[in-house]
């Protein structure tokens, strides 16, 4: 397990990737380790309003001499990522990471994973795309957004499947670029045709998840979940963020999550 | 150099901050970034005597300078944390005082018969405030009878220091105040957080599974520095542990001055894990800068006039 660090950093570079998404670089003053899957608490804001943190998937670290470099992937949703996307460059912000559990890279390893984000999902995904990559494992990737324009590092995620040997599948719901439906159906259709995913990685909205978890438990494969829920700490003391299990306990999804294997789910997440 | 300790009631503590119940896990889950042997006390988690699952999710919201939630008391019950929790903070040296619930009267009692097996526990603080639950919490802290009750029965099993955790949703805060006392209280917590809704205009829902919370961080901070300083002056013989909204060491110093002779962070955990060293660390530079040599001097001197 690596240290989590609570870092001053700084705001040293911000692009747009689509109408509502960014992406922010973040130099630590020390050097920092994550796994994909793996999340930090960002501060929104430079008082007491808004009052918490907000939790983004970690997208990439790299380190760096002077310290390791953090990117996320932001989508504008509320006050605090309003901020954010208006922060000017060069801003101190508060970082506390790495947090919670991320995907089993070791078991996905062994035979060739599914990966598949939905619109602003991508983070986590990517990062496992790049590890998975630079072990030589062979991977194909489900990108998929609402409309072209919401598809986020198309050209980068391609280069990393690329490399890999593997296949990069576009789709949009409205049919304006890749594919035309859900991501997911994408994925059955590979399946359908006889490509084998003994394992899946996944993050995105929660009816992308649950299909994905069906597509799984259908398909025989291992399924792991990267779940989103408001939390306030990240760390396990608020219990804001509890998901139940299929034992019926609760969990705090920041501490035993954010990636859970879907078997491990209460019902409902596996229709 | 700052003489920090300070005493509530009976028991001494080697500062003035503590972390409060339900930001601070069981005591042990952030001692990488804040280690709970250098803060005046750790409160645990509301235990109860069996574990409990809580509410349904969503359970917290964020306000204006604030958040509501409605936990439920999630814990996992006075035996694991008296068997796995409570060995480990005492190997580091923490002061645990170990937050009560129970929905009936005799529940609270057996949480504490239970912690009186443990030697390290010093002290106890009774959840009679908790908005989030349907028994239990709340109905004992709004009514001086039942709290008198309640009280006297927690008082019957323990020598221990005896906190009670008061409700700003009572109707009469003074007279429960006063109820606590009378039932054998040494000190009282104030404030819980402030019963409250939060509503999604578009679904026209609430936006709690539960519907209401409680409000809690920098928002409420004036009107908990107001109670404690009703309790203050109501009852000054009364040691008070003061909390509400702190996220500062000048918020802790009102606090201090309003009557509190300690503080609990709460929320402003939530937002920084270390915020309770960092308080402290203030609370300190505050006292130089101010000549004051002796943390405790503080206590109760806010000049009304």
């Amino acid at each position: 397990m690596i240290a989590r660090r609570d870092l001053s950093v700084r705001l040293i570079d911000r692009r747009d990737l689509s109408p509502t998404c960014f992406s922010l670089l973040l130099a630590c003053p020390e050097n920092v380790g994550a796994e994909p899957g793996q999340f930090g608490m960002l501060t929104c804001g430079s008082g007491i309003d808004p009052l918490l943190r907000r939790p983004f998937s970690i997208a990439g670290v790299r380190p760096g001499a002077a310290g390791a470099t953090v990117e996320l992937l932001v989508k504008e949703v509320g006050r605090g990522t309003a901020w954010l996307r208006r922060a000017p460059l060069g801003a101190t912000l508060e970082l506390l990471l790495p947090l919670g559990r991320g995907f089993n890279l070791d078991a996905a390893a062994d035979g060739r994973p599914a990966l598949v984000a939905g619109g602003i999902g991508l983070p986590p995904v990517l990062f496992a795309a790049q590890r998975l990559a630079e072990q030589g494992v062979g991977f194909d990737l489900f990108l998929g957004a609402v409309t072209a324009a919401e598809l986020l590092e198309v050209s980068r995620c391609r280069a990393i499947t690329d490399a890999v040997g593997g296949e990069l599948i576009l789709t949009t719901d409205d049919g304006s670029a890749g594919e035309a439906g859900f991501v997911t159906a994408a994925l059955c259709r590979r399946s359908a045709q006889g490509r084998r995913y003994p394992r899946v990685l996944a993050c995105g909205p929660d009816p992308m998840l649950q299909a994905v978890a069906r597509w799984a438990s259908e398909a025989g494969a291992v399924a792991e979940l990267s779940l989103e829920e408001p939390m306030a700490c990240g760390v396990g003391v608020c219990l804001g963020c509890v998901v139940e299990l299929a034992d019926g306990r609760r969990v705090a999804a920041c501490k035993e999550g954010p990636v859970f294997e879907a078997a491990r789910l209460a019902a409902h997440w596996r229709p | 150099m700052v003489d920090l300790a300070v005493r509530v009631g009976a028991l001494r503590l080697a500062n003035p901050v503590l972390a409060a119940s339900g930001t601070f896990g069981y005591g042990l889950d952030l001692v990488d970034l804040c280690p709970p042997e250098r803060l005046g006390a750790v409160v645990s988690k509301g235990l109860s005597p069996l574990p409990r699952a809580g509410n349904p999710t969503p359970r917290i919201v964020e306000t204006a300078a604030g958040m509501i939630n409605a936990i439920g008391l999630q814990n996992i019950g006075v035996e694991a944390f008296c068997r796995e929790v409570a060995p480990e903070l005492a190997s580091r040296g923490a002061t645990v005082i170990v937050n009560v619930f129970g929905e009936r009267p005799h529940e609270y009692r057996e949480v504490i018969e239970r912690c009186e097996r443990v030697d390290s526990i010093a002290g106890y603080e009774l959840n009679v405030s908790c908005p989030n639950v349907d028994h239990g919490g709340m109905e004992f802290g709004h009514d001086p009878k039942q709290l008198v009750a309640l009280t006297a029965l927690c008082r019957a099993a323990t020598q221990r220091p005896l906190w009670v955790k008061l409700s700003p949703n009572a109707p009469h805060l003074v007279a429960t105040a006063q109820a606590a006392v009378d039932g054998g209280a040494d000190a009282l917590t104030l404030i819980n957080t402030l019963r409250a809704i939060a509503i999604d205009p578009v679904r026209r829902r609430p936006v709690l599974a539960t519907g209401y919370g409680g409000l809690s961080g920098p928002a409420i901070k004036p009107v908990a520095l107001r109670m404690v300083w009703d309790v203050h002056r109501a009852l000054p013989t009364v040691p008070l542990v003061g909390i509400g909204g702190i996220d500062s060491g000048r918020d802790a110093v009102e606090f201090l001055l309003a009557g509190a002779s300690a503080v609990q962070v709460g929320t402003a955990i939530f937002r920084q894990p270390s915020a309770p060293l960092r308080i402290l660390a203030e609370i300190e530079a505050f006292c130089v800068s101010q000549g004051v040599e002796e943390v405790r001097s503080l206590i109760g001197g806010l000049q009304w006039r």
